[in-house]
């Protein structure tokens, strides 16, 4: 029973996940310099890597979030999903330890006091990690491009 | 189904899905490397690859922030003797005009009030601490004064209206 409902609760994590990449890179993709001085504002990467950072990171997120909606190498996108998790949880924890009242510039740069980081953002995101894994290990693909392709290939 | 080698181990197939996925991985980091610098190009105003200056990043601001009185220009509190009175503004504004005994003690929006300054502040025996700043708003005034507070510097009010209220009427004063 579990092992037939999982690759279903794991479609829907896809989706779910693939949305929520998709809904966070909008905003970075339109306004690389607001996003650049959320990276900036954690005070981690050295400069010369804050621009970089802000620049491909959001399509990144777009190629995962959108990889996972359609279902197009659904391992990869998770892989790289949990991946920036790890990474976004790095840099909190980091910020949360030293103290910094900034904003979390998860999704929109709205300011430390509309978007604060806090231990909730951290759960949150421990929890995408958490639904990322469970793509990588459980998602059969039972719909999406992935699927189409392997029928196509089995011709 | 793939093809598999001949005589290979059983955790073969495992190990190539693992190294396919984190190739495929990459490809897409790449591809949108890609994505990202021609959407740069082709913006009205592109972001430089790499910065040239440090961004001007409103934070940390982890000082702590204790509660403060305000009080107004008028109050005998900032005549007083036993007063010690603080001026939060910068080196040039107190040089033109300063509250006769007041001792600057700059507010810094970025960084804390050095221990220095603060063992001053603690040391003088004051029975009430009176700062002022430039009134604006947020005042550095008052945020002086809450950060003073904060740190334990007990007794603490700030100038509702800073130096300006202080004044009075005339070139920089209050109407």
């Amino acid at each position: 029973m579990i092992a037939r409902v999982t690759p279903w609760i794991a479609l829907a994590a896809r989706l779910y996940l693939g949305a929520v990449f998709i809904a966070a890179c909008l905003h970075k993709i339109a306004h690389p310099y607001a996003f650049a001085v959320d990276v900036a504002t954690y005070g981690i990467l050295p400069l010369a890597l804050v621009n970089p950072t802000a620049l491909v990171l959001p399509w990144v997120e777009l190629a995962a979030g959108g990889m996972l909606v359609i279902g197009l190498r659904v391992r990869a996108a998770a892989l790289l999903v949990a991946g920036m998790m790890v990474v976004f949880m790095v840099a909190l924890g980091v910020a949360l330890a030293r103290g910094l009242d900034i904003s979390c510039g998860c999704f929109a740069s709205s300011g430390a006091e509309a978007d604060p980081i806090s231990w909730l953002t951290m759960a949150r995101d421990g929890a995408w990690l958490a639904l990322a894994v469970l793509v990588i290990v459980a998602d059969r693909a039972p719909i999406g491009l992935d699927r189409w392709i392997g029928r196509r290939d089995s011709r | 189904m793939r093809a598999r080698l001949a005589g290979a181990p059983p955790w073969y197939d495992a190990a190539m899905g693992v190294a396919r996925t984190i190739v495929e991985a990459a490809v897409v980091v790449a591809l949108s490397a890609g994505a990202a610098a021609i959407a740069n190009a082709v913006r009205e105003d592109p972001l430089p690859w790499v910065a040239t200056q440090e961004y001007a990043v409103h934070g940390p601001c982890p000082e702590p922030a204790g509660e403060v009185t305000a009080i107004r220009a008028g109050d005998p509190l900032i005549r007083d003797g036993r007063t010690l009175v603080i001026d939060a503004r910068d080196e040039t504004a107190f040089r033109e005009w300063h509250l006769p005994g007041a001792r600057r003690v700059e507010f810094d929006w970025v960084s804390p009030v050095p221990g220095a300054a603060l063992a001053d502040v603690a040391a003088s025996g004051a029975a009430a601490v009176v700062v002022y700043g430039d009134g604006g708003d947020p005042d550095s005034g008052r945020e002086l004064a809450r950060e003073l507070s904060g740190r334990g510097i007990r007794n603490v009010h700030h100038v509702d209206g800073g130096a300006p209220a202080l004044r009075g009427p005339g070139p920089g004063g209050a109407p």
